[in-house]
């Protein structure tokens, strides 16, 4: 039952990494930038949610308002940060967005404070018990939550003219263009969508640890870059197999590696036993 | 010059090897490594370690470049094998990985690290002299490499890799070469760093510190020494000259190296280069 | 008359998409071989093939009689290949001499340890300067390549090949985005070169210039050879004809 247990947790974890990494896989799909600030995104969700719930007593209202924040935060960022800088060599864009990253950091700890705030009175923590496995409802929410957003974000780019404009885009810019689809427009949409999801997933970790801090998304971050680079640069399914198969790998890999290796760290072993295996990684990137 | 100042300067002076070592990497051979940290921690435990076994300091600090070095080359090997666009991360991995391990091995110190380095056997000010000899040694091999013809090859791969392979050029052995030499030059700076502080813990050693000193080789200006070696200067002591707005000093320095990007990506070299041409001009 | 450059049974697939199937391709020691066919004929990749730029499938490849099948691609340059690119590749931190004097040093950077050692670049910059000469850019030759015109920068791409000392000289389309004139001058150049003993090996669609400077046509259509041999015999056969015009 253990290991079922920590099967279900590891999608779990999987699945959150797979709506933060989505937005950062596309990203360098389009733009062939590595948007470390994404984390920023993702912290900034997990701020907006807190506060909103706090203050509306609502956490539907707290999502919602989340991911809309984060989203436009997230396209202001595109146009002040990477739009004029695209024709630089790739150093300048992923220093700019480390440096980005940073101050959104100091940023949050200088209005929210160092401590971390957390939900008044946090929803969703109640235990449900099947077959013996022990899980909280917002870890099921969770679960569901990422999957209903995974799919809808399947649907929108296989079925609608945007989806299906924004995957051309990311395949070849200068041919979809001259089918008037509009790059720029695009770049916003994926920047707004990869924000908004990088935010409910940041409201979603609140929820299961009841506590948001300035830092916390430094190792998300971290472990995304990992996650894109192993499914594949700008190839959405190949990432989320590997985020799913890094949830569940760093399940199971407390437990047995846990005294030789940190568990933070075990995304970047993965990703490096992977590399050293298939150097293009485990799928093909566009 | 006060203990403080000594103090000061001999920080500014290992930093300034760090980031030649990593401009030799990065800005002569225009490979992106987010991990330089790690190399800087093998030579500063191996310097640790065979300090507190009585070794001698000059044996302890070649110890800890020769192992940095060999760690460089290894891991070039294996990481120059994957595309371009992956090597960033790979060297975070790298970054990583070595805290990530280093904390869980007892023999190394885990989370607490090591503390009780022996003293470097001679006075501050002495020891600052050979931090400042081996910074200028470092500035002058950078020197040298650029004008050779390992650097004009180092130039070449910097700006296109294939057309140089199309010209003959065996471009991994070039690019394994340059990251062992930054390598294990930044393993020495990590023995100057284990006899300085005496205490040295890994996460010293981390992603945050591989980024720090790639941003001092990215404000100055990638490939340019005199711009790299001007950056560190100013942002080894910027935390000391805003000592009095201590609590935005991360922020300041978030802002400063976004805004360098986004306005001058060229970096300080670049700013020089424009005054240069302008009063050429006139 | 010896073959300088055999390819045989040169097979290459993208995926599901066979670029090249089993094609026969050889060049004689000093003469001026055109490489031609319709869009998408797989002529780059051919020479990609033959450079090692890309992996066939399958291919047996011999330069003078060597084996360079399973050599990295810069080994087979140090063997006697150059190429140029269809679309212009210049190191943009160099000058225009400094780009031709890296290529002129190749031998100094073979070896790291003694390309470590090895400072004086006068020598090759001297030779550079000839090369620029041969291929009427020398007045350029301080200037940095960022803001140059294509036809200069089509011309430096056939001075750096020329700088390896190449037996062979693979020219991708050097003609492409050239107005007529300058076409005609660069095609006049390149002719030149070969007259000096020199082979060439060239894709082209300016038909009227291949045409008019080549010794011999190879004719490629949808990954397999379709025709070879003198250029106006090609030229009239009637397979060649349809590949071009279609049906």
């Amino acid at each position: 039952m253990l290991y079922i247990e920590l099967f279900i947790q590891g999608l779990i974890q999987g699945s959150t990494y797979a709506i933060i990494a989505v937005g950062l896989t596309l990203v360098y799909g389009l733009l062939r930038v590595l948007h470390v600030a994404h984390a920023g995104l993702f912290t900034l969700g997990a701020y907006l949610g807190v506060v909103v719930t706090n203050q509306t007593g609502s956490l539907a209202a707290g999502i919602l308002l989340a991911a809309i924040g984060s989203g436009v935060v997230g396209m202001a960022i595109y146009r002040l940060v990477y739009e004029p800088i695209l024709n630089r060599p790739p150093h300048v864009a992923l220093i700019a967005s480390i440096g980005l990253y940073i101050g959104m950091e100091e940023l949050f700890r200088l209005v929210f404070g160092p401590f971390g705030l957390s939900f008044a009175s946090a929803p969703l923590q109640s235990v449900v018990i099947f077959f013996d496995i022990h899980l909280r409802t917002c870890q099921i929410v969770t679960m569901i939550t990422n999957i209903l957003l995974l799919g809808i974000l399947a649907w929108i780019s296989q079925r609608t003219r945007i989806g299906i404009g924004w995957r051309a885009t990311v395949d070849d810019p200068e041919i979809s263009a001259c089918f008037g689809i509009d790059p720029v427009r695009v770049r916003y949409l994926v920047f707004f969508m990869g924000s908004a999801l990088a935010a409910v997933a940041g409201v979603l970790v609140a929820l299961l640890s009841n506590f948001v801090e300035p830092t916390m998304g430094a190792v998300p971050s971290y472990k995304s870059l990992a996650i894109i680079v192993l499914g594949g640069l700008g190839n959405v399914t190949g990432t989320l197999i590997a985020s799913l198969a890094l949830g569940i790998i760093e399940a199971f890999g407390t437990i047995y590696i846990g005294n030789f290796l940190d568990r933070d760290a075990i995304a970047f072993a993965f990703l490096i036993v992977v590399l050293m295996i298939k150097p293009t990684g485990l799928f093909a990137s566009r | 010059m006060g203990l403080y100042e000594i103090s000061l300067a001999t920080v500014v002076g290992i930093n300034i090897i760090l980031a030649v070592s990593l401009n030799l990497i990065t800005g002569y051979c225009g490979q992106i490594s987010l991990g330089h940290a790690a190399f800087y921690g093998i030579g500063a435990y191996t310097a640790a370690l065979l300090a507190k076994i009585g070794w001698p300091i000059y044996l302890t600090l070649g110890a800890g470049f020769f192992l940095a070095g060999i760690a460089g080359a290894v891991i070039g090997l294996t990481s120059l094998r994957v595309r371009e666009d992956f090597l960033a991360i790979v060297t975070m991995g790298v970054a990583f990985l070595f805290v990530g391990i280093v904390r869980q091995q007892e023999f190394l110190g885990g989370e607490m690290g090591i503390s009780g380095i022996p003293s470097p056997g001679m006075t501050k000010p002495a020891y600052l002299c050979l931090v400042l000899i081996i910074a200028l040694l470092a500035i002058l091999f950078s020197w040298y490499v650029k004008r050779s013809w390992m650097g004009y090859a180092f130039d070449a791969v910097a700006d296109d890799e294939q057309t140089a392979k199309t010209l003959g050029l065996d471009i991994k052995s070039y690019k394994i070469t340059a990251f062992a030499m930054g390598t294990a030059m930044a393993g020495l700076a990590g023995g100057l760093y284990a006899y300085y502080t005496r205490f040295i813990i890994p996460d010293a050693f981390g992603f945050i510190q591989s980024i720090t000193i790639l941003s001092m080789v990215a404000v100055g200006g990638i490939g340019s020494i005199f711009g790299v070696v001007l950056a560190t200067i100013f942002l080894s002591l910027m935390p000391e000259i805003f000592r009095f707005i201590n609590d935005y000093k991360l922020l300041l320095y978030g802002i400063l190296l976004f805004s360098v990007m986004r306005f001058a990506p060229d970096g300080l070299a670049g700013f020089y280069k424009l005054l240069y041409k302008k009063r050429n001009l006139r | 008359m010896t073959a300088i450059l055999l390819a045989d049974s040169v097979t290459v697939k993208f995926g599901g998409l066979t670029a090249l199937d089993n094609v026969h391709f050889s060049v004689e020691e000093g003469e001026f071989l055109s490489l031609i066919g319709p869009n998408g004929a797989g002529k780059t990749t051919l020479l990609n093939a033959i450079t090692g730029v890309v992996a066939p499938v399958s291919a047996s490849l011999k330069l003078g009689g060597n084996d360079i099948s399973n050599l990295p691609t810069y080994k087979r340059i140090r063997m006697g290949l150059a190429l140029t690119h269809q679309i212009v590749r210049p190191f943009t931190s160099m000058t225009v001499l400094e780009n031709v004097a890296f290529a002129a040093g190749f031998k100094k950077v073979k070896r790291i340890l003694s390309s470590l050692v090895t400072f004086n670049r006068m020598p090759e910059k001297k030779k550079a300067a000839q090369f620029l000469e041969i291929v009427g850019i020398d007045e350029y030759r301080d200037q940095e390549v960022f803001k140059l015109p294509l036809g200069v920068l089509k011309r430096l791409e056939v001075a750096r090949a020329l700088a390896v000392e190449p037996k062979i000289l693979l020219l991708d389309e050097p003609l492409a985005g050239l107005n007529s004139q300058e076409a005609g001058k660069l095609a006049d150049t390149i002719k030149g070169i070969s007259k000096l003993g020199m082979t060439v090996v060239m894709i082209e669609h300016n038909l009227s210039e291949v045409l008019r400077i080549s010794d011999r046509l190879h004719v490629l259509d949808n990954g397999r050879d379709l025709a070879e041999g003198e250029p106006k015999s090609v030229m009239k056969m009637p397979q060649v004809r349809a590949a071009y015009l279609g049906g």
